[in-house]
């Protein structure tokens, strides 16, 4: 966290407020990139932008991101102007990416910390000659030429501060021998060598040179320093003068306790404000904290005896901390652990003893579970993101690899507010690109002529598209090209030695697009720039693994083919419904439950090799026992004594018979322990309020498990 | 060049007395009152400062009441505004909205410590003052 203390604010404003802004810009450009040219509000929009971005860079004195984004807003400043027809909207597409590109790069550099040397002659000479045509269009055209746009160089700076190294934080404590003259003294000399290396210093007793009676103190229970300082353990060690040092006590400690250990020194601890809504921070941030003034840092002058605490060390104050994901996972567990004490306590035997007032305490218990399930929602929203900047990254590189290829693609989107984990965002990133990327360079055809061949619109499409179904993420990608060939595939397989010498026709067809994804496998003969390394399937499924989720590959050739990547949300508390089969608890996932319902044995169809189906409503579904399938004592068998539960997974239904409701929970899921053997068909247990262990249902499981029957 | 610096840190007054020697004769001061009466007896003997770096956290009056009273007793004297004298504010202080108080109440440029004195450099040919 030491880093925090570092990072210069007004910096980092840039930062984010340029990339934000630049964000934008490709937003409004991917989208126009197929129109005939940006209408009134793109180019005010994009005007702005680089005038935001020419402003403050000018002010940092960033001079190349200054230049490239003043000749952007130019250009601009003629469209806004002088509403010019007949503007080469490819050619300002690519010119506006290009200094888009440019200053992102710029930025990398800023954030890695390094100087911003990108070059940006080329590309400012580039503008001029297309603002020079754009201008004889103008005059051509007979509108009146405006204004030059005036520059005004700005009249104020910023300094950003050189970068720091990352402070160290210590904590000292000195003892001297019980014989030691003066120790207040040597504690005070101690503190003064220190002075030179410390950004913040903190010493108890603190009255050390006026209050002689400080020595006493001193050799009685040792001198306490707390020292913020870039120096490292030894610089520090050498500095203090151990001559009459019985011993020193060296520790060094992180800036939280730090933070915390500054109270004990008679010191508030620096604010830190936590902003959740990262896209409202600066509003928030004028209304969280107090306006200042002129005079708010004016130091106290010295209290006699007092030691200077270093007041300009004061630690900034921050609007947005970054969290270690650990750190939000435990505290994602320990709010589970508290769901589950919470329903033991709400839940517990001993409150159904009769004759009980339990008023008082069902108050209570209301008040308790409304917090709970705000807590809930607040970690949950703290850890969910919209897919949206992940798909902009889709759109470019579409757009940049179908322009080098020389394809014309249309590229849609579809739901891209959709929410996910942060945790899957960063790791869902680069699969997705490669999948994008084959898409483009593999799946769509080379030759528009062949596509209206096979009856197909000579423009490709692709579709990326982002749902959320049943607790899962459902990410595909599809492409309307030339889809995979099984044949092919086989064969290359085969010849790479990947499947033995198994026949084609042992083959499932999505075994065999599987093959794809196996390692040292790539159809396309020629390498490209973008695909076809042989390095690109197998990493975006061992990525999608890692977190749990799989690909799914459907193709028809000749028609295209869909990536589908299924995620799981990673929700660990789940809504479900106890049931009761036999003497045994289970939970079924709350959106996975399509109704609950009582039929009688004249609903039952018995085929001859002992599967059943249930009738509903005329329509036929799977039926499954759970007491018979699970081997449950004492389960009803019966299905006018029992209820049946119509469950619903990817589109699919199957009816389970169950024998009794028992409640809605929030459920908290833990995986099954491995000594446990796997069983089909449960996808992990839980704890419910009286102690109890109760098994979750995987609807999906049992759904396969069915179908291979 | 005439500099004014005001600085109550022992350190950083050292390192900045230094560095801006360079550029010309350095006035140094150790709290913020100091600091305006150096500038008004300056403005009186009509040898004016050319450039005040200021720091924020200093005793009696902080950096932006100095910075303020500046141009408060530049604009009651009626000195044009082309004429009024370069302030630099020098300070840890860099929050965006102290940056932002600083430039509305009239500094030059706000540099962030620990000083990057190269572009502190660019900063004062880029306000003509070498």
């Amino acid at each position: 966290m030491a880093e925090e203390f570092n990072t210069d604010s007004m910096l980092s404003m840039f930062l984010y407020e340029s990339n934000q802004g630049l964000e934008k810009l490709e937003g409004i450009i991917l989208e126009k990139q197929d129109a005939d040219c940006f209408d009134d509000s793109d180019i005010n929009e994009i005007f702005r932008i680089m005038h935001t971005i020419k402003g403050s860079s000018a002010v940092l004195m960033y001079e190349n991101i200054k230049t490239a984004s003043h000749k952007l807003e130019d250009v601009f400043y003629y469209l806004r102007e002088s509403h010019p027809e007949n503007v080469p909207h490819r050619e300002l597409v690519e010119k506006v990416l290009a200094v888009s590109d440019f200053i992102t790069g710029e930025l990398e550099k800023i954030k890695a910390g390094s100087d911003p040397d990108g070059d940006e002659k080329e590309l400012v000479a580039d503008l001029e000659e297309f603002l020079g045509e754009l201008k004889g269009e103008i005059k051509k055209q007979g509108i009146r030429l405006p204004k030059a746009n005036k520059q005004e160089e700005p009249t104020q700076f910023y300094i950003t501060p050189v970068a720091e190294e990352d402070s160290h934080f210590y904590r000292i404590v000195i003892h001297y021998k019980s014989d030691t003259q003066m120790s207040n003294i040597r504690a005070y000399s101690a503190t003064y060598a220190l002075k030179e290396v410390a950004e913040d210093l903190l010493y108890t007793p603190e009255d050390i040179l006026s209050n002689e009676g400080s020595h006493d103190n001193i050799l009685a229970e040792g001198f306490h320093m707390l020292l913020q300082t870039k120096a490292s353990k030894e610089e520090v060690l050498e500095l203090i003068d151990s001559s009459e040092a019985e011993s020193i006590d060296f520790n060094e400690i992180n800036s939280t306790e730090y933070g915390k250990a500054l109270t004990e020194f008679g010191r508030e601890a620096p604010p830190i404000v936590i902003n959740l809504d990262e896209d409202k921070s600066a509003a928030k941030d004028d209304k969280q904290q107090a306006p200042i003034a002129p005079g708010d840092y004016v130091v106290k002058s010295k209290e006699t005896g007092k030691g200077k605490t270093l007041a300009k060390n004061q630690a900034k104050q921050q609007a947005i901390i970054s969290v270690n994901v650990e750190k939000m996972d435990a505290l994602m567990d320990m709010i589970g652990e508290l769901v589950i004490a919470e329903a033991t306590v709400l839940q517990n035997p001993d409150l159904k003893v009769p004759g009980l007032d339990l008023t008082n305490f069902q108050k209570a218990a209301a008040q308790l579970a409304k917090n709970t399930t705000e807590l809930q929602d607040v970690i949950m929203s703290m850890r969910m993101m919209p897919l949206t900047s992940v798909f902009q990254k889709m759109r470019r590189i579409v757009f940049d690899v179908s322009r080098k290829l020389g394809k014309d693609i249309e590229f849609e989107v579809i739901g891209e507010n959709t929410e996910v984990d942060k945790n899957i965002i960063e790791h869902i990133s680069d699969p997705l690109m490669h999948l994008v990327r084959n898409s483009v360079d593999h799946g769509i055809e080379d030759d528009p002529e062949v596509r209206m061949a096979n009856g197909k619109s000579p423009k490709g499409k692709i579709t990326l598209e982002a749902k959320n179904e049943g607790g899962k993420v459902y990410i595909s990608v599809k492409d309307d090209g030339k889809g995979l060939n099984k044949e092919k595939l086989y064969n290359k397989a085969m010849e790479n030695g990947l499947i033995g010498d198994k026949a084609m026709s042992e083959f499932t067809d999505k075994d065999i697009f599987k093959f794809i994804t196996l390692p040292g496998f790539s159809t396309k003969e020629v390498v490209t720039e973008y695909s076809g390394r042989g390095v690109g399937m197998d990493v975006v499924v061992k990525n999608i693994q890692s977190i749990g989720g799989r690909l799914d590959i459907d193709s028809v050739e000749g028609q295209g083919s869909e990536m589908t990547l299924v995620i799981p949300l990673t929700l660990a508390i789940i809504s479900g419904i106890v049931i009761q089969v036999g003497e045994a608890p289970f939970v079924i996932e709350m959106a996975s439950i399509k109704e609950f319902i009582s039929v009688g044995e004249d609903a039952l169809i018995q085929e001859p090799g002992g599967e059943e189906y249930l009738v509903l409503r005329g329509d036929c579904f799977p039926f499954i026992r759970l007491g018979e399938k699970y081997d449950l004592p004492g389960a009803k068998s019966k299905l006018e004594d029992g209820i049946v539960a119509v469950v619903e997974h990817e589109g699919k239904q199957i009816c389970i018979l169950i024998d009794k409701i028992l409640q809605e929970q929030e459920i908290v899921v833990k995986p099954i322990p491995s000594y446990v053997k796997k069983v089909k068909g449960l996808s992990g247990c839980t704890q419910l309020g009286d102690g109890s262990i109760a098994l979750i249902l995987d609807v999906g499981g049992l759904m396969i498990e069915e179908e291979r029957r | 060049m005439k500099i004014l610096l005001a600085e109550d840190d022992f350190a950083s007054r050292k390192f900045m007395d230094k560095q801006l020697s360079q550029y010309g004769e350095c006035d140094v001061m150790v709290d913020g009152e100091e600091a305006v009466d150096a500038f008004m007896m300056a403005l009186d003997d009509e040898e004016p400062y050319d450039l005040v770096c200021l720091d924020v956290m200093m005793p009696v009056m902080d950096g932006y009441q100095v910075l303020k009273a500046i141009r408060d007793i530049e604009t009651q004297k009626g000195i044009p505004k082309s004429e009024r004298v370069k302030v630099i504010m020098t300070t840890a202080l860099n929050d965006e909205r102290n940056v932002k108080m600083a430039f509305e109440l009239g500094c030059e440029a706000y540099a962030g410590k620990p000083i990057d004195m190269e572009k502190f450099e660019k900063v004062l040919k880029k306000l003509e003052l070498i």
